[in-house]
């Protein structure tokens, strides 16, 4: 049998070398590059980061924005895939009364709920809507003790108890959050919270779930500061964009190539990675 | 922009600046939860873990990768699940790297497999109906009972009806399978003495499978060499989004648009449009025109692949628009017959500018997409799906697009359109020496009675269904229904329908909901309750296919053939049967096809007819050589269930032993030592197709009457067995005996093949303007006048749809949107703004389809991305009672609208296949 070398066995051989340290002073500044040409729109990357995360329904850090252009027979559809930049000026942490926010290993913005006070200046002032507040106790769905057909299909409790998770989780909830002290495994009421590009993963040398999670070898992730990272040999191949990218905020999610890959000439000539 | 629900509002002032409470407040399970849980106090409130109950590793590093496979949709990838070493859970999934057709890509429809194993709306044990009256309005009042009871129940009457002698009063429905299907979908019904084992490939895709038998022998899907073409066109197909083996063909479709060019055929912007380099957004049922016209271009500009069709003699280009063409003075290639009897009977007239008049699209674009297809050939793929195909006159259309692929050359060779290598499975053990008498009463019933073959009227004059060629050789899943209302060619009294759910899946799917009331004893095996669950007498729970089973299924793409295991991956040693039942699976389910016949079996024997049970008692462990009964001879029901259990086992290792087994000769592949080597790999993969090799050119043949492409189809005339010499001229009154084909099916009915054609609605005959052998257009057949329904409805699945299996996951509703156009949490029916203006209207508003069938209430999206004159809408929503996020309410309200309330029930007659797209006429109307 074959055993193939993709592009994550690649980028996650440069993620187990990283040397992350978990007060920022490292040399490491994580990007993130999404190559819309090799993007199907299929949100592998959205249900991929909810179950890592055991985000609730309504909260999803690994999201989209979706918009059709023109007027029918001349109309286009682009799906851009979006989740915390991870801004080098990240105005979320700037605002932050305390300390929250802040800038942690790779350059990440991390959040400590412990010292959050849930005053959402941080949703105010990140232009890319990325930071979600919880207001409730997570996952109310499971809590429910009603059957739809009494004592021949199951409560959400009771599925729970039988496969052993209990707390405000679902029944399919990822332990890997419990991993290291970064992350509240589902988080709780009152405090905000962000994309983290996985961190309880990249400390123990994995990807990024979304990145993981893509079909399309969409994403690109790694070092900026690694020449010879795949994230570098992307960006040394295209111009980037990133989203709002007058509000100075430099982030460090960028995206290459259109969405809308095919033209009307042929091939463009701008090979992906996997090429 | 969508309207996705993940916007955060910081206005909102709910639970604002609540209390940062102890960041380790989550518990983990242990007694101190239990007490807690049961004193109903807020996990929240105080912290009951210690910090070093936490983990230190990620699940990835201290879990295991267990393979089986993904029956999420028929690409049924090759899987690898990761099971937490601490809890024994399934945690997440993806593509096996051990699949060389797509290694650990699988798509998003595989991610969303563990919220359909962990949904508290599963079913977790037998139930009995104690309501005697059904509906859809009727509560049916389930009651638990045991295994025990359930089979008891189930023996009984099966034993009635063959007291009576009315076997053939029982009838088994089967949805998706695993190839393990023999057993409870072909050789139970044997056994016990039943013709009636109906499938759901009428409503999948058989009209698919038409063009390339008809032309190229092939009663099956192919796959496409992506990796090597130059230009792709997609009819009504979608490959990032649904039809087969997404998960590679999505992992190269970047880079498929650098290498390549990409054009769509399809009346809306799908997936693949929006990302191609041209969209023809074709006035739906007119594909075939647009084919039509394209086969035209190819010939008139010289542009076919002459290796693979032919040349003429003198070089000089005789396809002149207009002019019929001498066949002498064309020299037909070996590897094709009759290009120039297409030309004469369909093509010369077909012009893109004709094209453009009846398709809407404009002749500039089929100009230049026919170009440059055919300059790309053969590295071109013409691809087809069911979009233009599963329509009343779909067979000739499937043709028509199909025949493009032989015309550039493309046929089973590099870039082009490929079949699968050999399989190599072995054949189950079978039933005919445990078949009696009475069985084959039963099974003979239809000869002596009624219409067709079977409960769905196969084989009847109005019902072809040309499988393989064959007269009744295919399924009419769909018109089983009209069957049991008819009860014609007979009564049904016993029902055994298992992962299914034909009450929502058939067009006009009410019908279903009619039929299943009057059978009197229904039972029905599935994960979750449905709307044919709604009806059944007993429910029993399934095991899931991902997680919980054995079985096997394939692939096919990246010029490989795949054989993929399920495996019940939640116990440690899947072989073990007390391990299986003990810890493999989530509640009391069992599997379908394989341990619910064995219980059955036994159940059976206990009452004197030991046939089924002494037919799968030549199921032994190839490696041990036991029978189940050796295996556990205890007489407890548990001993019975560890039988039942072994019984599957051996089943899914007799079924691949040629993969396994390296005394058992299997196709060229990979080779494993044992079985033990194989079932953790789970997946075995052919060597590469070998391009071209059925060209009689390269000494091989195609399955055809002719052993040639056929662009002239004595397939269709006479069927593939009978031969036909390529080389005589085409002279339909040349006779063969004993036909198969559209002659069998008319000598069948002592008629004619026309007379066949007009009750089957079709256009064509033998020597009409349309013909009846070559592929041509035919304008759509509509159902529901223009007047009354103006708008043509556009019916599409949804790509996160699982098979119509996934209704009740949040993450179908909540990303929803992937579908373009689409909204999360909304089942949105799309009009063109400009349509959606002079109705009066707005986004958002609430709207009534109506059809000749039935009619639906949704929401109304404005999009651009549909064509005026035209309603689309995704597939999927509209469930009632499959659980509490795919209903408004369980078992009272919908939510959204089924598509198939819509669609009328008719057919491509041909094939079986039943119509969803091109001729359903809708009326819109603001409520």
């Amino acid at each position: 049998m074959t055993e193939h070398h993709s592009l994550d066995d690649e980028m996650r051989t440069e993620v187990e070398q990283l040397q992350l340290d978990e007060n920022g002073d490292d040399d490491v500044d994580l990007n993130m590059v999404i190559d819309l040409q090799s993007c199907t729109g299929c949100g592998a990357c959205n249900i991929g980061c909810a179950q890592e995360n055991n985000l609730q329904e309504g909260v999803a850090f690994s999201s989209r924005i979706v918009e059709t252009d023109g007027q029918f027979p001349n109309v286009s559809y682009e799906y851009t895939p979006t989740l915390c930049n991870q801004c080098e000026d990240a105005p979320c942490a700037s605002g932050c009364p305390t300390s929250a926010l802040y800038e942690g290993e790779g350059g990440i913005t991390m959040h400590d709920p412990d010292q959050c006070i849930g005053c959402k200046y941080c949703m105010i002032n990140c232009p890319y809507d990325e930071i979600h507040l919880h207001k409730e106790d997570p996952h109310p769905r499971w809590d429910d003790d009603e059957a739809v057909i009494d004592e021949g299909t199951a409560t959400p409790t009771e599925l729970k108890a039988e496969v052993g998770v209990d707390g405000d989780a679902p029944a399919y909830y990822n332990p890997n959050r419990e991993v290291g002290e970064h992350e509240h495994p589902t988080r709780f009421k009152g405090v905000v919270e962000k994309c983290t590009f996985c961190v309880h993963r990249l400390n123990k040398g994995e990807l990024p779930r979304c990145v993981e999670e893509c079909p399309c070898d969409a994403r690109i992730f790694g070092d900026r500061n690694d020449p010879d990272s795949k994230v570098n040999e992307i960006l040394g191949r295209y111009n980037p964009d990133v989203l709002k990218e007058e509000e100075g905020t430099e982030p460090k999610v960028k995206y290459v190539r259109d969405y809308n890959g095919g033209s009307y000439e042929r091939g463009k000539g701008e090979p992906a990675l996997g090429d | 922009m969508s309207k996705n629900d993940t916007t955060n509002d910081p206005t909102d002032t709910t639970d604002s600046a609540g209390l940062a409470l102890d960041r380790r407040g989550f518990m983990k399970t242990g007694a101190a939860g239990a007490v807690a849980a049961g004193l109903g106090l807020s996990f929240g409130l105080s912290s009951l873990v210690e910090a070093d109950d936490y983990r230190d590793a990620l699940v990835e590093h201290t879990g295991e990768w267990r393979a089986s496979t993904c029956a999420g949709c028929t690409s049924w990838c090759a899987a690898q699940i990761l099971v937490d070493d601490e809890t024994g859970r399934a945690i997440r999934t993806r593509g096996n790297e051990h699949s060389q057709v797509h290694g650990r890509n699988d798509c998003v429809r595989q991610d969303m497999a563990i919220q359909q194993l962990y949904d508290p709306d599963r079913l977790k044990q037998p139930m009995r109906r104690t309501n005697p009256e059904k509906g859809k309005d009727v509560d049916p009042e389930f009651e638990p009972i045991s295994w025990e009871e359930a089979i008891e129940e189930i023996a009984d009457k099966i034993m009635e009806l063959r007291e009576n002698e009315e076997t053939h009063k029982a009838m088994v429905t089967r949805g998706r399978y695993t190839y393990l299907r023999p057993i409870l979908y072909s050789h139970f019904p044997q056994i016990i003495g039943t013709p009636n084992n109906i499938s759901h490939s009428a409503i999948c895709a058989e009209a698919e499978k038409a063009g390339p038998m008809f032309t190229e022998g092939e009663w099956s899907y192919r796959q496409y060499d992506v990796t090597e073409t130059r230009y792709v066109i997609c009819w009504g197909a979608d490959p990032i989004s649904t039809n087969r083996q997404v998960s590679h063909y999505s992992h190269e479709f970047g880079d498929l648009l650098d290498r390549a060019e990409v054009a769509v055929v399809e009346p809306r912007l799908s997936s693949t449009a929006s990302k191609a380099d041209e969209w023809l957004p074709v006035e739906p049922g007119y594909d075939g025109a647009i084919a039509s016209a394209m086969a035209h271009v190819i010939l008139t500009e010289g542009l076919w692949n002459e290796e693979f069709v032919g040349e003429f003699e003198d070089g000089d280009n005789r396809f002149v628009e207009g002019e019929e063409v001498d066949p002498d003075t064309f020299d037909e290639s070996e590897n094709s017959h009759g290009v120039v009897q297409w030309w004469n009977l369909e093509l010369n007239d077909k012009t893109p500018e004709w094209a453009e008049e009846e398709s809407g699209v404009p002749a500039e674009q089929i100009e230049r997409v026919a170009r440059r297809f055919a300059q790309a050939g053969p590295n071109a793929i013409s691809w087809l799906g069911g979009g233009p195909c599963m329509q009343i006159r779909g067979t000739y259309t499937a043709m028509a697009v199909h025949a493009l692929n032989g015309l550039v050359g493309s046929v089973g060779n590099e870039g082009g359109t490929l079949y699968a290598p050999d399989d190599g499975t072995a054949s189950l053990p079978g039933p005919d020496e445990f078949t009696d008498e009475i069985a084959e009463e039963g099974l003979a019933y239809p000869e002596e009675h009624g219409t067709g073959d079977k409960i769905d009227q196969r084989g009847s004059l109005e019902l072809p269904a040309l499988k393989g060629g064959e007269s009744g050789g295919g399924v009419v899943t769909n018109n089983a229904a009209d069957g049991i209302l008819e009860e014609d060619p007979m009564e049904i009294e016993l029902l055994i329908s298992y992962w299914n759910n034909y009450a929502f899946s058939n067009p006009e799917s009410q019908r279903w909901e009619d039929a299943l009331e009057k059978i009197p004893f229904h039972v029905t095996i599935e994960t979750h309750p449905s709307e044919t669950a709604w009806f059944a007498d007993i429910l029993l729970p399934a095991t899931h296919h991902q997680f919980e089973r054995w079985g096997q299924l394939r692939s096919t793409a990246n010029g490989i053939r795949s054989i993929n295991l399920h495996q019940p991956v939640l116990a440690d040693d899947p072989d073990d049967p007390e391990d299986v039942l003990d810890n493999g699976r989530l509640w009391d389910v069992k599997t379908d096809e394989t341990e619910i016949v064995y219980l059955i079996a036994e159940e059976l024997a206990d009452r004197g007819f030991d046939n089924l049970f002494e037919y799968c008692e030549q199921y032994e462990d190839p490696e041990t050589g036991l029978a189940p009964s050796e295996e556990y001879d205890g007489g407890s029901f548990r001993d019975r269930e560890l039988r039942a259990q072994a019984f599957s086992r051996n089943a899914a290792k007799l079924r691949t032993q040629p993969m396994w087994d390296p005394d058992v000769e299997a196709p060229p592949g990979d080779e494993f030592d044992g079985w033990e080597e194989f079932r953790e790999a789970g997946v075995w993969n052919s060597d590469h197709w070998e391009y071209r090799h059925r060209w009689p050119s390269e000494g091989g043949e195609f399955d055809t009457a002719t052993g040639r492409f056929e662009f002239f189809s004595e397939t269709l005339r006479v069927g593939p067995d009978t031969d036909v010499d390529p080389d005589d001229d085409i002279d339909l009154e040349f006779d063969v005996d004993d036909p198969d084909g559209l002659e069998g099916h008319a000598e069948r009915h002592d008629t004619d093949v026309d007379d066949v054609l007009e009750t089957c609605n079709y256009l064509a005959r033998t020597d009409g303007e349309r013909h009846a052998y070559v592929p041509h257009y035919e304008e759509p057949y509509d159902m529901g006048d223009d007047g009354d329904y103006p708008f043509k409805f556009v019916d599409y699945k949804d790509r996160l749809n699982r098979e119509g299996r996934s209704a009740n996951a949040t993450w179908l509703h909540e990303f929803k949107d992937v579908n373009p156009g689409d909204e999360p949490w909304e089942d949105v029916a799309k009009l063109n703004p400009r349509d959606a203006a002079e109705l009066g209207i707005e986004d958002g508003d609430e709207i009534r389809i109506s059809s000749p069938a039935g009619e639906i209430e949704v929401t109304a999206k404005l999009w651009e991305g549909v064509k005026p004159g035209t309603v689309a809408k995704t597939w999927g929503q509209g469930h009632w009672a499959y659980g509490r996020v795919a209903s408004e309410e369980f078992g009272e309200e919908e939510h959204g609208g089924s598509n198939n309330r819509l669609i009328g029930a008719e057919y491509d007659r041909l094939s079986g296949s039943s119509v969803f797209y091109g001729d359903v006429c809708v009326d819109v109307e603001k409520l």
